[in-house]
């Protein structure tokens, strides 16, 4: 008769319930009834012991007579016992603390999983209030397990529905021997559990990654047509200074840098758009003269580029360089400028470009990078410095000729002199003025060695160039 | 169009010129339209995985390091630039940048012990240390990933392979096969006597002599004469166990 309304359980013959395959016992209660209110039917299961495993709630009555089970796929709500907290204070106190499941039934009653309706059932603990308190969490764990999914057969289920069940005689006994057993194989399975889900999570995951990664793949793709494009234009003179090509070539660029693809930066081309937002602003404030204002355009800046570089990053090196006196390592200022930032970091590939956009702009700090690979930030007025160093110890004599020959040529045969100064100052990574001002005295030592009586006859000998000392005042 | 002598054929060429540029900026102007079209469903796919998956990224370091690995057969590189989509949805460009200063600050503080030069799991540990309020624990993988990033800066920042394990360079100097033998040789004990290079690695006396040598110079090895039997020995505070207790007292 019962089994109408719960499905059967079997046991053995000793009225211990047979597990299926995969399923732990979790919980043991003793003197426990199950009541359904909405069911007038229901017949009274009352006293019994009740188990919770992984799959299934047991209920065996003292008798051992027969035993049924409550699938917990069929639940599809605990309630918990705070829940029904209009009852008073008193009456909690003294009544059996309950449990209760909502579980699908079908129409007519059956607890089955995947019923159409659904019917409360109230667990009743008349035992130990001490095992009664764990009970409630230990369901909840069993039935949030969903042991029955991971497990893959159906047989935990729906296979209690069908099956007969087993009544064997005798009477109950030998439960308080499974005890330690149970507990033991009832973490692994938890473990085992917990495993199968992350498992199961990660295999979802794996699943997006690869959807993901073939997308990308089609993306990196195209953006090898984009990029043998923009090799191929940024050759081209003529379409360089096409403005609309430009603009799209920055674009092409800034969608590269999303995707994560390296873009081909070549010397005209300043980088992609996103290295640049604020460009015409922010050059209007820097460009001095015309000619160098033709330049930086025909490059472009990037917005976020173009304020790392000029207004943030070369604000912020400042103080360390002058700390440093003159030279600082492009590693520490990494560091620095990082940890001043907190959040919203800069990758060091940004680092590396925005420090080489400065040759495009007159900043006064320069990247340099030594035969040892090992790359510094120095202030201009540094290798000023240096330079006039140099020349008064007379060491790089004939660099130190050949460049103010340059400077004079430019000055005399280019019609916009000062804009190939400022390109050539750049290249050396010392100030206009620097340049200018080493060539004039260079000019005047040539000038004096030249004036020598016996110059034309005997020339004059490298040593001679080199001992260059104590005049660098009379420049005039 | 036929082709017209004279200036009126010039003028036509010219048109035809004109036409035929007309119509490549305009096939370039689908090509970006597509492409465009593309980043943008690509950046919406990309948005769905961030949402189901940012904390599996973050939390799973086996799933992270898969990760990078098909980012890389892909050809893109997620760490390129804070800017691109993969930091802003994804969250992890942040977490490698702030890896690399941490990883430098720790180089910075053992070199005079090390001399440039830590093992691949003392860095790890070292920096577990220091993150320990941060959420997430970093593994071998990581640290590998952020310094290849710093790379970029100079300064030698690399991973180099001695026999099996890995040491973190942080200066230029650059080690030769010599060098990289006596290491490993110096992993067993943490320390080499000239006799015992000669011996195992059958060189010469005077190429063991060099090349210790040049290794003291660089400050990755130091001397100790005090021995009973009077050999000098020479020890290896990037390879011994030994130094894994000093580091963490400074940091």
């Amino acid at each position: 008769m019962t089994g109408k309304w719960l499905p059967a359980a079997e046991l053995t013959g000793s009225g211990r319930p047979v597990l299926h395959p995969g399923e732990v016992e979790c919980s043991l209660l003793s003197s426990v009834d199950l009541e359904c209110e909405e069911n007038p039917n229901f017949p009274l299961f009352k006293s019994g012991l009740l188990i919770v495993t992984t799959h299934r709630l047991l209920w065996i009555p003292a008798s051992a007579t027969a035993a049924f089970a409550i699938p917990l796929a069929a639940v599809s709500h605990i309630f918990s016992s705070s829940s029904s907290s209009k009852k008073s204070m008193i009456k909690t106190m003294f009544a059996s603390p309950r449990v209760r499941i909502q579980v699908s039934a079908t129409p007519e009653g059956r607890v089955e999983e995947g019923g159409s309706r659904s019917v409360v059932i109230t667990l009743v603990l008349r035992g130990k209030s001490d095992q009664s308190d764990s009970f409630s969490g230990k369901l909840w764990e069993a039935w949030r397990g969903r042991a029955w999914e991971s497990a893959g057969d159906s047989g935990s289920s729906s296979g209690v529905g069908v099956g007969v069940g087993g009544v064997g005689g005798g009477g109950g006994g030998g439960v308080s021997v499974r005890m330690p057993v149970v507990g033991v194989s009832g973490i692994l399975r938890k473990e085992q559990e917990m495993w199968e889900s992350t498992d199961k999570s990660l295999q979802d995951a794996f699943q997006d990654l690869n959807a993901l990664m073939s997308k990308a793949k089609e993306m990196v793709m195209l953006a090898e047509k984009m990029r043998l494009k923009l090799l191929s234009g940024s050759n081209n003179q003529a379409s360089a200074a096409n403005d609309e090509e430009m603009g799209s070539k920055e674009e092409m660029q800034d969608w590269l840098l999303s995707v994560g693809i390296a873009s081909p930066v070549t010397k005209e081309s300043a980088g992609a758009l996103y290295h640049q937002q604020l460009s015409r602003q922010g050059v209007e404030r820097l460009a001095v003269d015309n000619g160098k204002m033709g330049v930086i355009q025909r490059c472009g800046v990037p917005h976020y580029m173009f304020t790392l570089v000029n207004v943030v990053l070369a604000d912020f090196v400042k103080v360390p360089i002058e700390r440093a006196g003159g030279m600082v390592n492009l590693i520490d200022i990494y560091c620095l400028f990082n940890r001043a930032r907190g959040t919203e970091l800069i990758s060091p590939e940004d680092l590396l470009q925005a420090c080489s956009l400065w040759e495009k702009f007159d900043v006064p700090v320069m990247l340099r990078k030594f035969d040892s690979g090992v790359m510094v930030i120095q202030s201009k007025s540094y290798r000023d410095e240096e330079l006039i160093h140099e020349l008064q110890r007379g060491l790089p004599w004939f660099q130190l000729v050949t460049m103010t020959l340059s400077v004079f040529l430019c000055m005399s045969l280019w019609p916009a002199p000062w804009q190939a100064l400022a390109l050539m100052s750049h290249d050396i990574g010392v100030t206009t003025f620097a340049l200018i001002l080493t060539s004039k005295m260079v000019l005047l030592r040539i000038k004096s060695l030249v004036l020598k009586p016996d110059a034309l006859r005997t020339g004059i000998s490298a040593s001679d160039a080199a001992n260059y000392t104590g005049d660098c005042s009379s420049y005039g | 169009m036929r082709r017209r002598p004279g200036i009126g054929g010039l003028q036509t060429a010219a048109a035809a010129r004109d036409q035929y540029r007309l119509l490549g900026e305009n096939v370039a102007k689908l090509k970006t339209d597509l492409m465009k079209e593309q980043l943008a469903t690509f950046r919406s796919q990309l948005e769905d995985f961030a949402r189901k998956h940012k904390n599996d990224i973050r939390k799973n370091p086996a799933f992270r390091s898969q990760f990078h690995e098909m980012c890389a057969k892909v050809g893109v590189d997620p760490l390129a630039s804070n800017k691109g989509f993969w930091a802003e949805l994804l969250g992890i460009g942040d977490f490698y940048y702030e890896l690399g200063v941490q990883i430098v600050d720790i180089c910075l503080a053992t070199r005079l012990h090390n001399g440039g030069l830590i093992k691949l799991e003392e860095l790890c540990k070292l920096l577990n240390q220091r993150r320990k309020s941060a959420r997430e624990a970093v593994f071998d993988d990581d640290c590998l990933r952020a310094i290849s990033k710093l790379k970029v800066l100079g300064s030698g920042f690399e991973v180099i392979s001695v026999g099996k394990r890995k040491l973190v360079r942080s200066v230029p100097t650059e080690l030769n096969k010599d060098h990289n033998e006596i290491l490993e040789l110096a992993q067993a004990q943490g320390f080499v006597t000239v006799e015992e290079v000669e011996r195992r690695i059958s060189w010469s006396s005077g190429r063991a002599t060099d090349a210790l040598e040049t290794l003291l110079d660089e400050g990755l090895a130091m001397i100790d004469d005090g021995h009973r039997d009077g050999k000098r020995r020479y020890w290896f505070p990037c390879v011994s166990s030994i130094s894994s207790y000093v580091g963490a007292e400074t940091l």
